[in-house]
């Protein structure tokens, strides 16, 4: 069972899709760790369990945050995702797709020699297998977790979406087999495109996937389309969560759970907040209707 | 279905693959990419022919159009070639690195059915877009006066060891990060007349400018400004804002929202006067398939539809993005002059950087 409630942890990166101004009162309001972790002690004393970690450099002090107060969270659960791409972006900029790869996976040397991952001339062989590489990324970032209650590692959407536009159905499914068999944790994909995603999984034979996106009664960051979502959350068997639910505050939270509760199947809410009433006014929004 | 071949893939050559292969009218035959690892991975993942030159991509895969996302220097060759056989072309911008490339490829495109594309992404933006329908409606009156600002962190030192760091590839500030500020203008307030105060100006780059500022004036009596700073770090993404200034009012846009400052009530566009919000949200701005941004999925749907409508009147075509281009030149012109008047004026910033116009002396030195 995944938490029906999960609190979402977009406002502590200062991420806010629709103005500049919120987004730099927010990195303000965060700058520090004392901040977000406040925030995070509300939300949990208010009775929610679930917590997503997205990537971001902040993600490694939380779950540290987590690891030193072991008390404070007992039945804490956390649904990050990855790759964590703060880590990577600058290195990609420097040095290339490859050669940061090369240099982030032969540094942690532990990993590489477990596998024996050939290495030419400093380079790893991608070409002979990209799977490997893959596993070995995973490795590295479950690494950020240990100790902690993982209950689904999600696939980001930029790289789920980029990869979905590809369609290789080996990388989804690899994914999905080693995050489970290696981990026990359940894989789950992060998705701008949830109606093509769906099928796409089904098809590669990826069965009841968790599936993480937009659902709004705005349409916002719905693609194709709202009435393509709808149907596919009637037809498909899969296990939707709903983010965005409050379309970047284009919707009032009332519609917007109450949208979100007649949607079939839907097995978690996302939500974000900065401050206790907010926090618990939604999270009582939720409870009365789902 | 139209045969697909791309040509560069690194970030940008990957997220066009990724929209264009999801299009149903559109099948990619062929990527062309010198990295051997590169074509190792999409030898054993994806079904297509890989290409080292383009020149045999082209001649053997009996291709449609191509999309060119390779660095700046190589452009004008690649379209060049596409044309001679008549291939539709999407190019990254710049699609040429000077006045007399650029004109050689218009000379060579005019009267040929061919359709082309630069990728100066803002003009599929929906928010910029509505900010042109409104003033064309003529919602703030004349147009009086205006700013375009783009702000970002890209360079954050110096990167003079890649393309980016250096001139003759297609680098620095004004090609690769201020011409979309200044297609934005070209799009939405059209070319000037003239241009005065540029400034181009290093700020950790040691061989390219990281700033630059302009006036630009119309012989219809206004004026305007543009300002680029790539080296800001308190941008987390590239950033554009556009102020326009008018009889009747103002318009504040930037790619999430925009507002609008009105003296009087416009009901047939549905503002009020004073201050009127509209966000990105409020536009329903869905795109078949979402990579990065919906504008990038939207140029290059708009591409592909013009090619099946036999539409050779693109929105972003060469000929528009030369009209930024010939800006660009111009400003570098004007920048350079008084650079030259001002020798006591000094623009060094940073003490590891060298002030650019010594760059430009020890060029024509060198010429």
């Amino acid at each position: 069972m995944l938490d029906k409630i999960i609190f979402g942890d977009n406002q502590f990166f200062g991420i806010n899709h629709m103005s500049e101004e919120k987004s730099q009162a927010l990195s303000e309001r965060f700058r520090n760790l004392n901040a977000i972790t406040d925030v995070i002690d509300m939300a949990y004393e208010s009775g929610i369990k679930g917590f997503m970690i997205n990537t971001h450099r902040r993600a490694k002090d939380i779950c540290e945050y987590f690891r030193n107060n072991p008390s404070r969270f007992p039945e804490l659960r956390l649904y990050p995702s990855m790759p964590y791409a703060h880590k990577y972006a600058n290195a990609v900029a420097e040095k290339g797709l490859f050669g940061a790869l090369n240099d982030m996976i032969l540094k942690d040397s532990g990993v590489a020699s477990l596998f024996g991952i050939l290495s030419k001339g400093g380079s790893i062989l991608f070409e002979k297998d990209m799977i490997k590489v893959m596993q070995l990324l995973i490795d590295m970032e479950m690494k950020i977790f240990k100790g902690l209650d993982v209950k689904v590692m999600f696939l980001q959407n930029i790289v789920t979406d980029l990869l979905l536009g590809f369609g290789v159905k080996t990388v989804f499914v690899e994914f999905a087999s080693y995050i489970r068999k290696k981990y026990k944790v359940e894989p789950g994909f992060v998705t701008l495109n949830m109606p093509r995603l769906v099928n796409f999984l089904l098809d590669s034979g990826v069965e009841n996937p968790i599936v993480c996106s937009a659902i709004n009664k705005a349409g916002y960051f719905m693609n194709p389309d709202i009435e393509t979502y709808e149907r596919t959350l009637h037809q498909k068997q899969f296990r939707p969560m709903a983010m965005s639910i409050l379309a970047s505050g284009a919707v009032r939270p009332e519609d917007a759970v109450r949208y979100v509760v007649r949607q079939p199947g839907i097995q978690s809410i996302v939500f974000g907040a900065s401050s206790q009433q907010h926090i618990r006014q939604t999270k009582g929004l939720i409870e009365r209707y789902f | 279905m139209l045969r697909a071949g791309i040509i560069g893939f690194g970030r940008m050559g990957i997220t066009h693959f990724s929209i264009l292969n999801t299009h149903s009218s559109v099948r990619i035959v062929s990527v062309c990419e010198p990295s051997k690892t590169m074509q190792a991975l999409l030898d054993k993942y994806l079904d297509v022919e890989i290409y080292s030159d383009y020149r045999e991509m082209i001649d053997r895969c009996a291709l449609d159009f191509i999309v060119i996302s390779t660095p700046a220097d190589s452009h004008a060759d690649i379209i060049q070639y596409a044309l001679q056989n008549n291939l539709h072309v999407f190019c990254e911008k710049p699609f040429a690195l000077d006045m007399a490339e650029g004109n050689k490829i218009l000379t060579a495109i005019q009267e040929k059915p061919i359709v082309n594309q630069v990728g100066y992404v803002n003009r599929f933006n929906k928010i910029f877009s509505e900010v042109k329908n409104l003033l064309e409606s003529g919602l703030i009156g004349e147009i009086m006066q205006f700013s375009s600002e783009m702000h970002g962190s890209t360079v954050l030192k110096d990167s003079k060891s890649t393309w980016r760091g250096k001139r003759k590839t297609g680098g620095g500030c004004m090609n690769e990060f201020a011409s979309h500020c200044i297609d934005l203008v070209t799009y939405l307030i059209g070319v000037p007349d003239s241009v005065a105060g540029s400034v181009m100006q290093p700020i950790y780059s040691s061989e390219v400018e990281d700033l630059v500022s302009a006036t630009f004036l119309y012989n219809k009596g206004f004026s305007g400004r543009i300002l680029v700073n790539w080296s800001d770090q308190s941008f987390r993404a590239p950033t554009n804002i556009v102020t326009i200034f008018g009889t009747r009012g103002k318009i504040i846009a930037d790619r999430h929202a925009y507002k609008i400052y009105l003296k009087d009530d416009d009901h047939g566009n549905g503002f009020l006067k004073g201050w009127n919000t509209r966000y990105i949200t409020d536009l329903s701005d869905n795109v078949r398939f979402y990579v990065r941004g919906n504008e990038f999925t939207h140029q290059l749907d708009y591409f592909v539809n013009c090619i099946l409508q036999k539409s050779f009147d693109n929105l972003s075509s060469f000929e528009e993005a030369f009209k930024t281009d010939m800006i660009m030149n111009k400003i570098e012109v004007d920048a350079k002059a008084i650079v030259s008047q001002t020798s006591t004026m000094n623009l060094k910033t940073h003490k590891r950087s060298t002030p650019l116009w010594k760059f430009w002396q020890q060029e024509s030195r060198q010429g």
